[in-house]
């Protein structure tokens, strides 16, 4: 049953398996690559070489340029080697462990040799344009837009208040019905002046009459209870609804002050002419990182990612060899320890150092962090980039950056009669972003310096022009918060009220009319969102005042009955004991 | 074509005892039902290490193996579905040998699984089938008027040629 020869032909098959994967790997992984690559990219990729080391344990790619297939005489991306060395043990287990990623000249752009092939239809080719004709329409924001804009919080407040009048009102139908009913209440009255006018005849007819009415007071005490309580749930409900009211007004006034920032009416401008150049521009970029949110999008954990609310249930990826979701494993599905690239860029270099890339960090207890160093480019001074990123519940990057000497490139806004044109300036910037999943706040000052700008053709834009060259710099601060496909983007600047007063100063008489019509409008809602409250507060005072009616009513039973009882009781009894003396 | 024909006729009429034959479809089988991996040399240890007939175990490894092209997502959404209990990925979480193995990986796990459940009802049916083809089919088909006809064909002369 055992072949004697058989251990030999496992050692020679064993040899041609692993002398095949020496020799064909790496062509086999090469024609691999280039498809993948290929119908990713739909444009010819070259690869020069793709080698596999067996110890160590390392891929080697040599040459690969991918084709742009908008520009076919350029590359999309390209790099002159690629090296990873992957950690044996891990590998063995099915785990990527890759100490040492290196990429050197990696460039985005470059011109190939030989015009690429093209297998997919181009995209269109989005220029970014601002159109400056529009911008020139520096027109009063209209104030129903503004209204429509801000999103206000008093509607929510008025319809949480409609909301509880209407819960009160199904309460106080319910409270009537605990209240001591009237014919209860004339029939007790009945019986108790039934007793006090009776005549006493003996102290075991007092007893009985007093026993008759102890139990009608318990019967009078249970009904002023029931009254008493109804009266503390009213009260209740009058402090809810007070309290309701009050929120409706904080809210309408924080919806005021919105509006004011908004319609940048405290600044003494207009709709700010920073915001109306760059806000679009800037959020248009700003949504260029959802790019990357997709892109790790499908490892963050389901019951986590659930903030941005907009996630409609996305298909789950069938891998070809999933691996299964142990309780715990010894390395994360793919980890690249170190990664150094060589970014070619504008005449120069950029490094960029990468540590821990995972989408899996809560094994490896440390975030990917990642900085990029570019310094001295003919065009750039300075620029450095450092940041974090971390899948856990959620996925959390943070970003800064520091940015010195941009030299700006000759950039026009608008066309015709209404260009203007920005022949050179240098740009500064710090700023910080943060990103949960999709949701995004960031914040940036940028500085504007040494601006030249020219215009012809229209007086309105000649005047403009020297304006802001009159400017030493330019500041900006820009924030943009929420939704990172749509943020929400905020620009100021100094300049907004430069240019308001010295070209627009007919616009202040618009400018109070806007506020005026903001405030009416603003009123006008608030107004409508009160609705009925006045006279549902008046409702609950006039059954209050009710409620203090059968309140005194039952008082007076207690009181004034009892008293005449007892009195004439004692009378009696006194009458009764001189009686007997003087019979003595 | 006809030279596959006449490798199978000829494991088929060889001398190999039919456990052989057996043993050697569900080895194939399993081979071909598993991705490339450290458990296919093992098997591969195991076929070479015994007297399993070699040409069988190859023939029906490629052609699983080509199956599985057609059938292995199926195997691989029913093991993701199907192996989702703790106390298993517990065990597999804490014996490094098993992923040494991969079967945390789902489809070497179906395979491994669907493999070795097959392994002997195969192997029986395999041995079975060629027991009888040899006892009831061979010496009969060999009187056919249509056998010895084709006795002159160019079929026939391949597999003398394999002889």
């Amino acid at each position: 049953m055992i072949r004697k020869s058989g251990l030999l032909v496992f050692i020679a098959l064993l040899a041609v398996v692993l002398a095949l994967v020496y020799l064909f790997a790496g062509f086999a992984l090469r024609l691999g690559m280039v498809y993948s690559l290929e119908k990713v990219a739909g444009a010819e990729v070259n690869i020069d070489k793709v080698s596999v080391s067996l110890a160590p344990l390392a891929l080697n790619i040599r040459g690969l340029e991918i084709t742009d297939k908008n520009q076919p005489t350029h590359n999309s991306v390209s790099f002159v080697n690629a090296r990873a060395a992957l950690e044996l043990w891990p590998a063995l287990l099915g785990y990527y462990v890759v100490n040492d990623l290196s990429l050197d000249a990696l460039e985005f752009g470059s011109e190939r040799k030989r015009p690429g092939k093209v297998y997919r239809g181009e995209n269109a080719n989005a220029e970014e344009q601002i159109d400056l004709t529009e911008m020139l329409r520096l027109d009063i924001p209209d104030a129903d837009e503004l209204m429509a804009r801000v999103n206000l919080q008093a509607v929510e407040k008025g319809e949480a208040l409609r909301e509880r009048i209407s819960q009160q009102k199904a309460q106080l139908d319910e409270l009537k019905g605990k209240l001591p009913k009237q014919e209860n209440l004339e029939k007790i009255q009945a019986q108790i002046k039934v007793l006090t006018d009776s005549k006493i005849e003996n102290p075991a007819d007092l007893a009985n009459k007093a026993e008759q009415l102890k139990t009608l007071q318990e019967q009078l005490k249970n009904e002023r209870e029931k009254v008493r309580q109804v009266k503390a749930e009213l009260a209740e409900m009058r402090e809810q609804l007070t309290q309701s009211v009050a929120e409706l007004r904080a809210a309408g006034d924080a919806d005021w002050q919105r509006l004011k920032q908004l319609a940048n009416i405290e600044d003494g401008g207009l709709a700010p002419l920073s915001e109306i150049l760059l806000g679009d521009f800037w959020g248009e970029k700003i949504a260029r990182i959802e790019s990357f949110y997709r892109l790790v999008k499908p490892y963050i954990p389901a019951e986590g990612g659930k903030g941005a609310g907009d996630e409609a249930a996305s298909e789950e990826p069938i891998l070809p060899n999933r691996i299964l979701p142990l309780p715990r494993q010894p390395y994360p599905d793919f980890l690249i320890k170190n990664a150094q690239l060589q970014w070619l860029v504008a005449g120069g270099e950029a490094l960029i150092r990468v540590q821990n890339i995972t989408a899996q960090h809560a094994l490896i207890g440390s975030p990917t962090q990642f900085t990029m160093d570019i310094k001295e480019l003919p065009r750039l001074k300075a620029f450095r980039l450092n940041g974090d990123f971390a899948i856990l519940e959620e996925m959390i990057t943070n970003l800064t950056w520091n940015m010195q000497g941009l030299e700006l490139n000759s950039f026009a806004l608008g066309g015709g009669e209404n260009s203007l044109q920005l022949t050179a300036g240098l740009l500064a910037s710090d700023g910080s972003l943060k990103l949960i999943n999709n949701a995004l706040t960031q914040q940036a000052e940028l500085l504007l310096q040494q601006a030249d700008f020219t215009a012809a053709g229209n007086r309105y834009m000649e005047q403009l022009a020297d304006l802001l060259d009159r400017q030493s710099q330019i500041p900006l601060r820009i924030k943009a918060e929420g939704l990172l496909s749509d943020p929400d983007v905020s620009v100021r600047s100094s300049l907004d009220k430069v240019i308001g007063d010295a070209l627009l100063g007919e616009a202040r008489q618009k400018l109070a009319a806007l506020e005026g019509r903001l405030r009416s409008q603003l009123d006008d809602a608030l107004g409508e969102q009160m609705g009925d409250q006045a006279d549902w507060l008046a409702a609950l005072n006039q059954q209050d005042g009710e409620l203090d009616a059968i309140q005194g009513n039952i008082q007076e039973m207690l009181d004034a009955k009892l008293a005449d009882v007892t009195s004439g009781a004692k009378d009696r009894l006194k009458d009764t004991l001189l009686k007997r003396r003087k019979e003595e | 074509m006809l030279t596959l024909i006449a490798k199978i006729l000829k494991v088929l009429n060889s001398e190999d005892s039919p456990w052989q034959i057996g043993w050697a479809v569900g080895f194939g089988v399993l081979a071909g039902l598993l991705p490339f991996g450290l458990l296919t040399m093992v098997i591969l240890l195991v076929v070479c290490f015994f007297t399993i007939n070699l040409s069988t175990f190859l023939l029906v490894w490629g052609v699983c193996g080509g199956l599985m092209l057609i059938f292995g997502d199926a195997l691989e959404a029913f093991t993701w579905q199907h192996a989702q209990n703790p106390a298993f990925l517990d065990l597999l979480a804490s014996t490094e040998i098993l992923q040494l193995l991969h079967l945390h990986h789902t489809l070497v796990l179906g395979a491994l699984l669907l493999g070795v459940f097959l392994l002997l009802p195969l192997g029986w049916l395999s041995s079975f089938l060629v027991t009888q083809y040899r006892l009831r089919v061979m010496s009969k088909m060999r009187k056919w008027k249509v056998v010895q006809v084709l006795k002159a064909s160019k079929l026939v002369q391949i597999y003398e040629k394999l002889n």
